[in-house]
Order: structure tokens, then C-alpha cells, then sequence
């Protein structure tokens, strides 16, 4: 009696498996699809790119490749990205990790809020007068304004994400600090930040990500020396023609050090990103 | 026990900031500096342009130039969406660095002339006699002025070609002729069409321009609306039944991107679009029809043949260059007889009527195309979208009834509301062109 009626339960839940089996495995496929295709098509030539019956079955080239690597100018676009990238998630967490201590510690939601203004209004409503403030200061083409524009949203990103993970840290452990004859400084260089370690590179990997991908600030700041390799990808694209296999080549090699950055910041992300909700 | 003094803290924590904030800074500022301020011998002359054949010959040639006037060029190349999102953010900032602008004369000058972004270019074409501003071509000559100001220099012109399947019969010369040839050879379930053209509500506006002049119809008249007169929802009418019957599904999704590459596989008999693209059929790396493709002039409707001639691209200078003498010199040079002669040898179709007349710039094209460009560049009318401030907007409006007919819906009701939503735009961009 008692195993028929387990029976329908255990269907059930063999039911739900396999509907949570096939949710998961089509909402894989949405994200991984595009990712396939596009590495697919940069070993196609342009007119199997175009061809809808050309699948995944087909002679590849590294045509591609070699065209892109050869011309030099995704290297150096990938190499601006680096430097923007890594120049701006640095100076970011240099300002912002601290920023979040004290937002976190000493309760200073309103000055938090104030920050997060930054990410709230719309980026390109900041284009216009950035613009003018930083020809006039003669910066337009330059690193500089390239770092300065990715950190205006690194910085509130790499803030809040961090508040959270200052809140979660016991008080009484920088409390014993100073006790035991710590600064405050002190206190939070030795204690607060090796703890947040986790949390810090959470923030920065998505602070690097977003700087590896922004494609509005460098179109308009960079220069032909310091272009970035989102506004380059679009190098591939000319008036009358796409070379597809050459951008999807391109579009590979930078997405590689994002998906690498991602692996390896993996174990602290997942870390990271749930340290801050098991405080209380 | 607790942390002893909060108001300490803070002022700790203020130091520690602030040190940080001006570590931070003065790594960003001072590492990277590109200077700038005045132009100095060292400040290079900066161009904006188009991601165009044109560009990419002229680039090659730049190192002459660069010695010619003794300073570095930087040029800049990006698609024309970005091109136009960039000048707009640059140029309403009354940005400095960018000295010579490739534009959309048809598309952008009305609109970058009333915001007062380009150098007024007249006397200098007209008081320099080597330059010889006559031998433009009528219509794209005409298009650069705005104002009685000449505002740009054409520098690359287009018209429409018919591309067609030399393999599958001849050209025809009518478009009653092309819409009888085009239907009984689709075959949608064996994937090949009869026709193929770009379907989508704005990017269609300008190729479809050269049937509704071809029909007698014209988007305005004396200012007014011309959108739903017979002849223009004849146009509409024609052009959806081609596409909704002989093209491929999903038309009105297609813009040059996705329908060239239709053609260029082989899967169409015909396609109109600009004579501009032609290389892409003659590339065994994009194409599977270069030995087949040919061109033909555009067929001719009820009102004959009337196709567009039209500067696609051309030059102009930014009034606020502080380059404004090196930024004539290079598009003096850039749309010279001889560099306009060298760059149309290269296949790149100028403006100027003396490279026209030299058989020797056109022997890099096929001998159906040039005969094709040269009908067509002397038959050409100046403009293929509504000459208006908002381009964008008047096309999405015009575009309407397009969409209908290749739903297979009918044309005239659409084509009568879109007429009256055109008429009411017409009052306001006027309004807004007085102001």
C-alpha cells in the first residue's frame, strides 16, 4: 500500500528531474549557441558564413587568423584593451575597496547612494560635456581619459559589491586589532582586506569585464593609437561589405583572456558573490 | 571593548581616501597624457571617415600627402552609424580635433549645416581654377550646397545597378519585364528567388527611390507630401508584389547586409542595390556567381528609366577645425582630377565628369558595369530619400507602406495615413529648418 502510493511521488519528482534536466539544458543552449557559432565561423570562409546549409560539418581555414594576426591592428587593439582594462579596475579598487570599508563599518549609506548615482544615470548623457571637459584639457585619444571613463563605473560597481562584503566581516575581529595596539588603518590593512580578498577579486573581475567590453566610451575617446578592441571589431565591418570570418576570428581572440580572467577568478567569484548575503 | 573614536576614524579614513584618490589620479593622469592644446607643427591632421574602399585607397596614398603639407595625418575609420554617433557627441562639444569629416551629404548636411558644423567651402572651391568645381557632376554637385553655401565635396558617388543571372536568361529592360521574368523562376521551397532587395522599413527608402521616380511619383511636391499619390502606391504596390512573391521570406527584416550575400551565393535571379557593392559578386571568397553575375542598367518603368545618381560620400570641414587650411589642402587633394581619376581605376567611382570621360578609369570595372554607371551617371537624378532635416524619421514614415506591400497587405490605406503623418512632419522639420 505504502509503496503505491510512493510511486506517484517518486514519478513526480522523476518528472520534475528530467523538466529541470531539459529547462537547463535549453537555456544552455541560448547562451552557448552564439559563443559555438562564432568560433565556428572563424575558421569558415566568408561565403560558408553566409550560407545557412554550411553547419558545423565543413573543411576550416585559419585564413582567418592569420589575416587578423597578420595586420597588427587587433594585437594593438587588444593591448589598449589591456592596458584600460587593467589600468581601471587597479585605480578603481585602490579607491573604492577602502571607500566600501568605510561606507560599511561606519554606516555611511547616504555617501554609498551618492555613488551609485554614477551607475544610474545613463552613460551617455555624460558624453557631451566629458567630451569638452577633457579636449580642453587636451586628454581626447589618451589613455588617461579611457581609464578615467571605465573607472566613473567601475568604481560604484566595485563599491557596492564590497559594502556588502565589509558588512558580512565580524566587527570584533578589527576590534581585537585594536586592541591589540592596531590603527585603524592598520586594522583594516591587516585584518578587513585579506578577509575581503574574496570579494575584491568578485569586483574586480567584473569591473575588468565590463572595461574589456565597453564600447561607447572608446569610440569616443580613443584615437587610432589607443582604440580598444570592441570599437576595432567593427573594422571588420566597412560600407559595402562584412568580412565575417575575419571579425568572428577577431571576436574569438577577445573573447579568449575574458573567458581565461573568468576561469581563474572563478573559485573567488562564486565565493565572492555569496559572502555578503550570509551576514547577520 | 569598542573602537574608541568614530570621529577619528572618519578622519582617518579621509586621509587614507584621499591619499588613495590622488595615488590613483596622478598614476592615471601622468602615465598617459596625450597632450593637446594649440596646434603645434606636431598636432596631426585628423580625419573622420567612413570604413569605405575609398578610404582605405586614400589611406594607402597618405604618406604623399603627409609630406606634401609636412604634418602626420591621423585618420579614423568607422561604420556610419558610429561615424554619426561620434560627430554628434564631438561636434556638439564644438570639438576641435576633428578637422576633415566624411558625411552623408544627402543624409547629415542639412542637418550638421543648420547646426552650424561645417566650414562654409565655397570660396575656396570656386576661387581656385586648378580645382575645377564644374567638372563635378551635375547632381551631386548640386547636393553639396545647403544655403547657397558649397558645405561638401562628392567624393564617392553611386546609382543603382540590376544585377542579374547571365545564365538564366537576359537582362530585362522594363520593370513590367523584370516582375514577369522574376516570378516563375522563385522557387522558395528550393530555396532560389526571383528577386532579392533590401525589405526594411528605412534602409529600404533609398534603393526603392529609383522605382518610385521610374513610376513618375516623387516623396514630395511644391513641399507637400507626394507619398499617396497614384503613381507613388503604384511604386509601393509594385515593388511589395515583387519582393512578397519572387523574394525570400522574411524581406522586410533585410538591409544591404543580408540581402547581398542572397544574391552572392547564388540564390537570386536578380538585385537592385548600388553599383558601389559590385566587388562582392567578383570575390570568389564571398562570391559562388562571378562568372555569372552581369549588370544592367536600371529597367525602365511607366515614367522611363529614372535612377538616382547620387554622392554618397563626400568631404567636409569642421567649423570648428583650427586645421581649416591643411583640411582644404587635403580634400583639394583627396577630390583632385587626378587623384579622383587614379582612385575610379581602382574601381572606386568618383564624382568628377573628366574621370567619367577617360575610358582609362573605367577599364578596372566590367565592361556591363561601366557602360551601366555611365548611362546612368548622365540620367541620374541628385537625391534617393525625402530632402528633409530628420532624414531618419522621414524614412521610417515613408518606409511604412514598403513593409505593407511585402506583407502582401494593401498599400493605398497605409500609404494614405503615412501621407498624412508625412505631411505633418514636412510642417514641423520646415518650422525647424526656418529656426
Amino acid at each position: 500500500m505504502s509503496s503505491a502510493l510512493e510511486r506517484p511521488a517518486w514519478s513526480r519528482r522523476r518528472a520534475l528531474s528530467w523538466l529541470r534536466g531539459v529547462t537547463i539544458t535549453i537555456v544552455c543552449l541560448v547562451f552557448v549557441l552564439p559563443i559555438v557559432w562564432m568560433f565556428a565561423a572563424a575558421f569558415k570562409t566568408n561565403v560558408q558564413v553566409t550560407d545557412p546549409s554550411v553547419g558545423l560539418i565543413f573543411s576550416p581555414t585559419l585564413d582567418n587568423f592569420r589575416n587578423v594576426l597578420a595586420d597588427g591592428e587587433v594585437l594593438q587593439s587588444l593591448r589598449n584593451s589591456l592596458v584600460v582594462g587593467v589600468a581601471s579596475t587597479v585605480l578603481s579598487a585602490i579607491i573604492a575597496v577602502p571607500a566600501a570599508w568605510a561606507v560599511g563599518r561606519f554606516r555611511m549609506r547616504r555617501t554609498g547612494s551618492l555613488v551609485l548615482v554614477a551607475r544610474i544615470v545613463p552613460a551617455i548623457s555624460l558624453l557631451v560635456p566629458w567630451y569638452y571637459l577633457f579636449a580642453q584639457a587636451g586628454l581626447v585619444g589618451s589613455y588617461t581619459v579611457l581609464v578615467l571613463s571605465h573607472m566613473f563605473v567601475s568604481v560604484p560597481l566595485i563599491l557596492w559589491i564590497m559594502i556588502g562584503f565589509f558588512e558580512g566581516l565580524p566587527v570584533e575581529l578589527e576590534e581585537a586589532a585594536r586592541t591589540d595596539g592596531l590603527t585603524v588603518f592598520g586594522a583594516f590593512w591587516r585584518i578587513a582586506l585579506p578577509l575581503a580578498a574574496p570579494g575584491t577579486t568578485t569586483a574586480s573581475v567584473l569591473a575588468f569585464i565590463f572595461s574589456w567590453n565597453n564600447f561607447m566610451f572608446a569610440l569616443i575617446f580613443s584615437d587610432e593609437t589607443t582604440q580598444t578592441a570592441p570599437v576595432t571589431l567593427f573594422n571588420f565591418i566597412s560600407y559595402a561589405s562584412t568580412d565575417w570570418g575575419g571579425l568572428m576570428a577577431a571576436a574569438t581572440l577577445m573573447t579568449v583572456p575574458v573567458v581565461i580572467v573568468a576561469i581563474v577568478g572563478q573559485k573567488f567569484l562564486v565565493a565572492g558573490l555569496t559572502a555578503g548575503a550570509t551576514k547577520g | 571593548m569598542s573602537i574608541p573614536s568614530q570621529t577619528l576614524t572618519r578622519r582617518s579614513f579621509g586621509k587614507l581616501a584621499a591619499a588613495m584618490t590622488i595615488i590613483g589620479g596622478g598614476a592615471a593622469l601622468g602615465g598617459c597624457s596625450a597632450g593637446g592644446g594649440r596646434p603645434s607643427p606636431n598636432t596631426p591632421l585628423c580625419i573622420m571617415a567612413i570604413n569605405h574602399v575609398w578610404s582605405q585607397a586614400i589611406r594607402k596614398h597618405m604618406a604623399e600627402f603627409e609630406e606634401r603639407i609636412g604634418r602626420r595625418v591621423s585618420m579614423s575609420l568607422l561604420t556610419s552609424d558610429q561615424l554619426a554617433n561620434s560627430y554628434n557627441v564631438k561636434l556638439n562639444a564644438s570639438a576641435t580635433d576633428i578637422d576633415v569629416m566624411m558625411v552623408r551629404a544627402l543624409q547629415e548636411q542639412l542637418l550638421f549645416a543648420h547646426n552650424g558644423w561645417l566650414a562654409d567651402l565655397t570660396d575656396r572651391v570656386e576661387g581656385d581654377a586648378g580645382y575645377q568645381w564644374a567638372d563635378f557632376l551635375k547632381a551631386p554637385r548640386e547636393r553639396s550646397v545647403t544655403g547657397r553655401m558649397v558645405l561638401s565635396v562628392p567624393v564617392v558617388t553611386e546609382r543603382p545597378v540590376l544585377y542579374y543571372r547571365k545564365d538564366l536568361g537576359a537582362a530585362p529592360a522594363t520593370l513590367d519585364e523584370l516582375m514577369e521574368t522574376a516570378l516563375p523562376l522563385a522557387d522558395r521551397r528550393g530555396n532560389f528567388f526571383g528577386f532579392v532587395g533590401r525589405g526594411q522599413r528605412s534602409g529600404a527608402v533609398s534603393m526603392w527611390s529609383s522605382f518610385l521616380y521610374s513610376f513618375g511619383g516623387d516623396f514630395t511636391g511644391q513641399g507637400r507630401s507626394a507619398i499617396a499619390r497614384p503613381e507613388s502606391i503604384a511604386a509601393y504596390e509594385y515593388y511589395g508584389r515583387l519582393l512578397e512573391r519572387a523574394g525570400p521570406p522574411g524581406a522586410t527584416n533585410m538591409s544591404l547586409e543580408q540581402a547581398m550575400p542572397i544574391f552572392a551565393q547564388g540564390k537570386a535571379a536578380f538585385y537592385v542595390d548600388a553599383d558601389a557593392i559590385y566587388t562582392n559578386f567578383l570575390d570568389p571568397k564571398i562570391s559562388t556567381v562571378q562568372e555569372t553575375v552581369g549588370f544592367a542598367p536600371f529597367p525602365a518603368g511607366p515614367a522611363g528609366a529614372r535612377p538616382f545618381n547620387i554622392p554618397s560620400w563626400s568631404l567636409a570641414i569642421s567649423a570648428f577645425s583650427l586645421l581649416r587650411d591643411e583640411a582644404w589642402q587635403f580634400v583639394r587633394w583627396a577630390s583632385s582630377p587626378e587623384m579622383v581619376k587614379r582612385l575610379q581605376a581602382e574601381g572606386i567611382p568618383g564624382a568628377r565628369q573628366s574621370a567619367w570621360s577617360d575610358p582609362a578609369t573605367l577599364a578596372s570595372f566590367p565592361a556591363d558595369l561601366a557602360r551601366t554607371m555611365q548611362t546612368q551617371a548622365q540620367i541620374g537624378l541628385g537625391i534617393d530619400r525625402p530632402d528633409v532635416l530628420q532624414v531618419g524619421r522621414a524614412r521610417d514614415i515613408v518606409g511604412r507602406p514598403l513593409v505593407a506591400g511585402i506583407l502582401g497587405q494593401p498599400v493605398a490605406p497605409v500609404a494614405r495615413e503615412a501621407d498624412a503623418e508625412f505631411a505633418e512632419f514636412l510642417v514641423r522639420d520646415n518650422r525647424h529648418r526656418e529656426g
